[in-house]
């Protein structure tokens, strides 16, 4: 599968912290603002993609039965192929492992892949807590909701408590990864907090949930996404510049050690990422730019080791060693990630990597352009497991050379 | 369009969850215990997840064990606004002697005195008219 198809277009819509005044999109309508945004970037019509595949990840605010043909409806696009991913933040990553699957096999040659979601419009049930099934209803939250667990940021900062006892690490390397992202953040005009920090302020920011701060934590942003991937022969003759999918790697809801009593620390990029490196055919060394799933630092420097950058229990050292900017040695979340770049709902976030990604190997990166980027690592990372680390992993590796 | 809700949140009992709530509610820690393999399973479960067999039989376990990891919320997040009365609300998770892991409130001593690794014990808390929580405290 090395190197048969190729992302040719993306786009990524101005996101919104839905404040007073401001006019508020709806899901939909983000959804054909991201794709027009690709259409356009990869000069292709949405009449291409009738007969063709169809992509959308789950929005949590969207329950309507068959949502993707609802989807389909909406755009007015006659698909032959449709996915739909429930995978959370790695749902993007996993569309495309299916999209390449689906032209690979012949099925069809083009797949237009979206995301989008509103999570600051929906109706919710408390703060922070939108009105959807699978947030307020069944064992999930039954088992949670009503012990006194809150959410995403208590359940990382359980992953990060036992993370400091087992290896050693400073707040000043979480930190470090915080504040090069807002860094990144300023110089991309699509971030949502764009205003550099210090380290000093990012210490000083308010503890929400022991030991995870304020700055820490992911921003909820309304906003779209969408890319195009298509097989490697139509992508050369659309663009000069495909960047194609040279490996990949994935696993949902892996366990490190015993079933019922594994070791959290580790995620299923141990899994997945050496599967993706040995498809793509590139080592560690050959990663120009590295972009992580990022909604918490703990997360990011996690797949540093799982990744097998550095060893396990290493990477701190590791960020301490390394210049983390875009023209630094071991450049990642360009865009300024999902820190600062904001989070378009727990399900679409998953998009910014890629289209950062592809960003970058186009060389379209602007005032944050990494030099002469020729290939990337990507992450998807989706779902909250009970008392566990994350539910979904996905590796991509992308290059500009097939 | 927010519809604030009063109290804490309660279980919506099942069939296949009843047995833990009621259990709670009679102070005993109920979990599904394998008939095959002995595994622990929690949270329930519709086969035991090592080795798929749907027998699984609820069992009375121990109710101590240690503290695996924790946290402290200092804001509600993602649960109802009555949690605020309980802030700074020290969550662990446990793992009980006799195998399983599982979420906890550590309570009966400051957040400042949970270490990973402290021995603790559960403790039942009525919530609503036909469950029960456990917590645990410092054993």
């Amino acid at each position: 599968m090395r190197g048969k198809v190729a992302i040719v277009g993306v786009g990524r819509t101005p996101y919104s912290r839905a404040k007073q005044g401001e006019r508020i999109y709806t899901i939909d309508e983000y959804l054909a603002w991201a794709a027009e945004l690709a259409l356009a970037h990869a000069g292709l019509s949405k009449n291409d993609f009738d007969g063709q595949g169809l992509g959308v990840a789950h929005a949590e605010a969207s329950h309507t039965v068959n949502w993707a043909a609802a989807v389909a409806e909406m755009l007015g696009i006659s698909p032959r192929v449709l996915l739909r991913a429930d995978q959370g933040g790695a749902s993007a990553a996993a569309m495309l492992v299916r999209a390449a699957a689906m032209i690979n096999a012949g099925i069809v040659d083009r797949v237009l892949v979206m995301g989008a979601d509103t999570p600051l419009t929906i109706p919710s049930v408390a703060p922070g807590l939108p009105l959807s099934p699978e947030r307020t209803r069944g064992l999930f939250w039954d088992f949670q909701g009503p012990f006194g667990v809150m959410g995403a940021n208590s359940q990382f900062a359980l992953v990060q408590t036992r993370y400091m006892h087992q290896y050693p690490i400073k707040p000043e390397h979480l930190g470090k990864i915080a504040v090069t992202t807002r860094y990144h953040a300023s110089l991309n005009p699509a971030a949502i907090y764009r205003t550099p920090f210090t380290m000093e302020e990012y210490l000083n920011s308010r503890m929400l949930s022991y030991p995870v701060r304020l700055l820490d934590c992911v921003p909820m942003v309304d906003g779209g996404l969408a890319y195009i991937v298509t097989s490697a022969h139509t992508a050369r003759s659309l663009t000069e510049k495909p960047v194609y999918l040279l490996g990949f790697g994935e696993v949902s809801n892996y366990y490190h050690g015993s079933r019922t009593r594994p070791d959290i620390t580790f995620t299923g990029f141990v899994q997945a990422a050496p599967e993706a490196f040995a498809m793509a055919g590139v080592t560690h060394q050959n990663i120009d730019v590295f972009e992580p799933y990022d909604d918490y630092p703990m997360v990011v420097l996690i797949q540093m080791e799982d990744y097998g950058f550095c060893k396990k229990g290493e990477g701190a050292q590791f960020v301490e060693e390394h210049d983390l900017k875009f023209n630094g040695d071991f450049p990642i979340s360009t865009d300024g990630g999902q820190l600062s770049g904001g989070q378009p709902g727990g399900a679409i976030g998953g998009f910014m990597p890629i289209v950062e990604a592809v960003t970058q190997l186009r060389g379209e990166a602007g005032e944050r352009q990494v030099e002469a980027a020729a290939v990337a690592a990507v992450s998807g990372f989706g779902g909250m497991t009970y008392a566990r680390n994350n539910r979904s992993c996905v590796t991509a590796i992308l290059g500009s050379e097939a | 369009m927010t519809q604030i809700p009063e109290g804490k949140p309660v279980p919506e009992i099942t069939e296949q969850t009843r047995p833990f709530w009621t259990g709670a509610k009679n102070r005993k820690l109920m979990m599904q215990k394998c008939k095959r393999c002995g595994t622990l399973n929690f949270l329930p479960k519709p086969w035991c997840v090592e080795c798929a067999d749907r027998a699984l039989e609820w069992v009375e376990v121990k109710p101590t064990g240690s503290v695996y990891s924790y946290t402290v919320a200092y804001v509600v997040m993602m649960n109802f606004p009555a949690w605020k009365n309980d802030l700074p609300l020290v969550m662990g998770i446990i793992d009980l002697d006799d195998g399983a892991r599982m979420y906890g409130q550590v309570t009966g001593c400051s957040p400042e005195e949970v270490y990973i690794g402290m021995r603790v014990a559960a403790y039942f808390e009525d919530i609503g008219s036909d469950a029960a929580i456990p917590k645990f405290r410092p054993a």
